[in-house]
């Protein structure tokens, strides 16, 4: 008797264990649905022609929350901005959000909403690519501009004429990887690849090979490994045996990994990355076998950067922690619409017209300069950046060609 | 004519493959000594990891105090693991508590990825790298120390199963618990000791996989133990000794396959290979079929 009891009680506690366990896999998620941030076009007066309105599709909630609501607060801090310095043409900017928790199907059905709402003149989002993916037809059929801050998907931006992103693709950014940052900074006549075999991985690697072909590169190794890889060892006595003279790798969160091991197995070649971005992280994971990695990334945001300060220091009072180039995109796609807006002047602010000044738009903001190619999508400048005594540091500065 | 390049693989294989066989030196002790069913095995290695990752942390990096904690913390999980998976269900068929343990991994995985958080945690410099060569081969401290560890452990292990008084009481438990009983040994204690052992070798190779790896994150045993229930598979599931070699030929051939074609068919190298052998042998490298020492 008193077994079954206990059978029962153990029972009952793994069974609660476990609910929880998942339950709090989710909760940090949903912890804030967010307000709509109309008040943004209140906190400025000045002599106004009325307001323009932007929708915003975010995911505020689920997996992606940690970006959706940066979006929500990098573009209430671009929206301030620029109401506070008179608004664009003297209209104040305002922006509805509106949550899409990642789901292309709710997603669609926010675009579709915006879309039917005339005072609404673009829309800023989403997320994922997947989720632009599925609103792209309907911006297409309602004839209403689709920015997303980060879609990266080639496939993406051609959908519609209406469909932009301002996050770059690696058909972009591979190749002056291999040409400018291999060829030319680094200066190396052959060079080792290793690759993540993934899409992301397989394409990122073609352009690559694509730009060092170009300089005149000579590329001794080129392999793949699986994403839940652990031991490179053998991967690296094999580019170790190639005798290149440096190392690239394309991949995040395996880069720390595969730097430890390349050092500890005594072999000191250098060492360029592309794709981690210069997080924090890395630096804590490879300790000192980090110094001397080039790496380049798209933004460089932190408190120390004069550039970036400003914005780091809003964004951190209103969402209590540091943003990422995520959140950057996202304050770009305002200020780009708020310029294509000003290069309207005079003429009627229609959702057309927005389509036709964005082509054109340039922004050259504080990373960098953003336009579009002729499908829409993203051109980004990039940062190189190197790592001495634990710490980056910026070598080359935007427009390195 | 062996090249250097084809030795420094071997050297890289052979140290890949005693890192399985240390994950599969405490399964095999769980599964084929104890005779209980488990799938909490990766989980405790990780465990074992952030065990001496706090330690290391907090009091410096001293190897034994590392190797200490994380054997007590894992001998602890062992006991809980006993407790909530194994104890109420010993005279029930197996799949039930086999059933438990997959929810208990599981679990274990999310109570870590909140409380250790999902990011990776460096593990940098706790043995000071140095590399010896030995003519052509070219071997690291960090390797050394994991192939004397797998080695040394699995003589320890054969010699406590077959030579000391509570080893033959832990065999027999496992061979006819009825009957154990009847000859006046505590066959409850006896399991869970034997569990907590298997355990405890997990913890100890999570810290080194820890070290040799420099990183650790909470999912990190999940692979590294299917490669393991490989090993053990090929030693029969029985035995020791020859699950650690499983182990080490299962890194060899894995290694020798990548450095004739890709990294991305590393598992279709070992998977394969236990497959052809099991299809051939189906007792793995044990001479006998499936029975308990």
């Amino acid at each position: 008797m008193k077994n079954r009891v206990i059978q029962k009680v153990a029972a009952l506690f793994l069974a609660s264990g476990m609910v929880m366990s998942l339950a709090a896999c989710n909760s940090s998620a949903d912890s804030s649905a967010a307000p709509s941030s109309s008040e943004a076009a209140a906190s400025a007066g000045g002599t106004s022609k009325g307001t323009i309105k932007f929708g915003l599709i975010a995911p505020l909630t689920g997996v992606h929350a940690e970006y959706g609501q940066g979006f929500q607060t990098a573009t209430k801090i671009a929206a301030d901005e620029i109401n506070a310095a008179g608004g664009v043409n003297g209209y104040q900017i305002e922006i509805e959000v509106q949550d899409s928790a990642a789901d292309p199907k709710t997603s669609a059905d926010i675009a579709t909403q915006f879309c039917e709402d005339d005072d609404i003149k673009a829309i800023i989002g989403d997320f994922t690519s997947s989720c632009c993916m599925a609103d792209a037809p309907i911006v297409d059929q309602y004839q209403c501009v689709l920015l997303s801050p980060t879609a990266s998907n080639p496939d993406y931006a051609p959908m519609s004429d209406y469909c932009f992103s301002v996050m770059y693709n690696q058909a972009n950014m591979a190749p002056w990887v291999g040409k400018s940052v291999i060829g030319k900074y680094m200066g190396v006549k052959s060079v080792a690849v290793m690759y993540l075999n993934t899409d992301w991985g397989i394409s990122t690697n073609q352009y690559l090979l694509q730009g060092l072909s170009e300089a005149g590169i000579q590329v001794l190794a080129d392999e793949a490994y699986e994403e839940k890889e652990t031991d490179f060892s053998s991967i690296i006595a094999k580019l170790k045996a190639s005798n290149a003279e440096a190392v690239c790798i394309l991949d995040q969160g395996n880069v720390p990994t595969i730097i430890n091991q390349i050092k500890t197995s005594g072999w000191g070649p250098k060492l360029v990355t592309q794709g981690p971005g210069a997080s924090q992280q890395m630096l804590d994971l490879c300790g000192k076998n980090a110094e001397g990695l080039v790496i380049t990334d798209s933004s460089y945001i932190t408190e120390d950067n004069p550039k970036t300060k400003d914005f780091y220091d809003k964004f951190y009072a209103m969402n209590q922690c540091a943003p990422t180039d995520h959140s950057l995109c996202a304050y770009n796609c305002v200020e780009m619409l708020a310029s294509a807006i000003e290069s309207i002047g005079d003429g009627d602010i229609t959702r057309e017209a927005i389509k036709d000044a964005l082509k054109t738009t340039t922004y050259d903001g504080m990373a960098g300069t953003v336009k579009f190619d002729e499908n829409g999508g993203g051109v980004r400048q990039f940062l190189i950046l190197g790592v001495k005594d634990g710490k980056y540091v910026v070598d080359e500065d935007y427009g390195y060609e | 004519m062996l090249s250097q390049y084809m030795i420094n693989q071997l050297v890289n294989g052979l140290c890949q493959g005693f890192i399985y066989a240390l994950i599969a030196l405490g399964f095999a002790v769980i599964v084929g000594i104890v005779g209980l069913a488990t799938f909490t095995h990766g989980e405790i290695i990780m465990i074992g990891a952030y065990a001496s990752y706090y330690i290391f942390s907090a009091c410096g990096n001293n190897l034994f105090l590392g190797l200490f904690a994380s054997f007590c913390a894992s001998w602890l999980v062992g006991i809980l693991v006993y407790k909530l998976c194994y104890e109420q269900f010993l005279n029930v068929p197996e799949h039930i508590s086999l059933i438990c343990t997959i929810g208990f991994s599981m679990l274990l995985k999310n109570l870590a990825q909140i409380f250790f958080g999902t990011e990776k945690k460096p593990m940098l410099d706790i043995i000071d790298n140095r590399i010896y060569s030995l003519g052509p081969v070219e071997i690291s401290k960090v390797q050394i120390v994991i192939m004397v560890t797998v080695l040394a452990l699995s003589a320890l292990m054969m010699m406590i199963f077959n030579w000391t008084k509570w080893g033959v009481a832990l065999r027999s438990v496992s061979q006819n618990r009825e009957a154990a009983a009847l000859v006046g040994i505590n066959v409850k204690q006896t399991i869970m000791v034997g569990n907590c052992i298997g355990c405890a070798m997990a913890g100890v190779a999570g810290m080194l996989i820890g070290i040799y790896y420099q990183a650790i994150y909470p999912t990190m045993g999940a692979t590294l133990s299917m490669k393991a229930f490989a090993a053990a598979t090929l030693g029969g599931l029985t035995s020791v000794p020859l699950s650690a070699l499983g182990g080490g030929i299962l890194g060899l051939i894995e290694n020798l396959g990548i450095s004739i074609s890709s990294a991305s068919f590393r598992d279709v190298f070992s998977f394969g290979f236990l497959i052809i052998i099991l299809i051939f042998k189906p007792t793995g490298f044990v001479k006998r079929k499936g029975v308990r020492p």
